[in-house]
């Protein structure tokens, strides 16, 4: 039951990050790209490392997130091709 | 200007050539075994009888490998001294509110000393249950994050109480670990009584350890993101 949970949770997380980079929208990029963070700390949990998911939990969504968001706020959403 | 772009072929191909490789490397991950002659069985085996600290990851960071912790808390305080000379700073902080919400206003204000209560929780049981003294003190820093956010400019934050947490916390850091050289130790090693494995007040010096770096990382990623917030616009300048 783990073991089909962590292959679901792998899959989706090369799917987000296949999504990071190809969506022409900054803004969701950031969301893809955060909730590619909570699949990793999911995975990390269940990998028996509890402390390496708080981290990326905390850093993932609070620190990455005000920095990727402040890069955004300076810059136009979309992105020229 | 094309928004929408074309995926190639090859593009897909890449995409399930290295998903293919991820679900192999799992497969190598879950298959590996769990031998006596690693290092981490040998940390383990030596844990209980010199730290007394549940959480071994915990006596790693702060015992076995005390001195990198100082130098990663040395890294983290000189970026930090480099964004603040680096970055121009203006008056006006960033927001993403177009006017004043004042049910946000009451809500952060609510959970702002529930966050900074999880997050001294999560430090001071370091030695006990997961987490520690950065993950902690990132989330005394995401509270903080919450009322610049929700408050804006209004939010007014005394730079010089930060600066003696920080710099009181990484002296006591260096303090703790020369005391135990005066006391006959090497330096950051264990000068107080373990004491029984799960209970608080255990495992010596661990947990004092991992208090100063909590204060430390706290005042830090809290400046950080004021930096962060109060950038002078690219487009104003």
């Amino acid at each position: 039951m783990t073991g089909l949970l962590i292959l679901v949770i792998f899959i989706s997380l090369v799917l987000m990050a296949f999504l990071v980079v190809s969506s022409g929208d900054l803004a969701s990029s950031v969301i893809y790209f955060m909730a590619f963070g909570l699949g990793s700390t999911v995975l990390y949990f269940l990998f028996s490392a509890p402390d390496v998911a708080l981290t990326e939990a905390v850093i993932g969504a609070g620190i990455s997130a005000v920095v990727f968001l402040v890069a955004l706020l300076q810059t136009q959403t979309k992105e020229e091709v | 200007m094309n928004l929408k772009k074309t995926v190639s072929l090859k593009t897909i191909l890449t995409a399930l050539l290295i998903s293919f490789m991820s679900i192999l490397l799992l497969g190598v991950i879950m298959h590996t075994a769990y031998t006596d002659t690693s290092l981490g069985y040998d940390l383990l085996k030596i844990n209980t009888e010199l730290t007394q600290s549940a959480n071994a990851v915990t006596s790693v960071v702060t015992y076995f490998r005390g001195l990198d912790t100082l130098g990663e808390v040395t890294i983290l305080f000189l970026s930090i001294f480099g964004i603040g000379i680096g970055i121009e700073r203006s008056d006006r902080m960033k927001t993403v509110l177009t006017h004043d919400n004042t049910l946000l206003k009451i809500g952060a204000q609510v959970l702002f000393p529930l966050i900074v209560l999880f997050g001294l929780y999560i430090i001071v049981h370091g030695h006990l249950s997961p987490g520690g003294g950065f993950q902690g003190g990132v989330i005394i820093a995401s509270a903080f994050l919450l009322m610049f956010l929700s408050y804006g400019d209004s939010y007014d934050l005394d730079h010089k109480v930060l600066s003696l947490f920080e710099a009181l916390s990484g002296a006591g850091f260096v303090f703790v670990g020369i005391l135990a050289v005066f006391t006959g130790g090497l330096f950051l090693g264990n000068t107080l009584p373990l004491g029984v494995m799960g209970k608080l007040f255990s495992s010596g010096i661990l947990p004092i350890i991992y208090i100063f770096v909590g204060l430390k990382v706290a005042a830090e990623i809290t400046v950080l993101v004021e930096y962060f917030l109060r950038t002078q616009d690219a487009r104003d300048a």
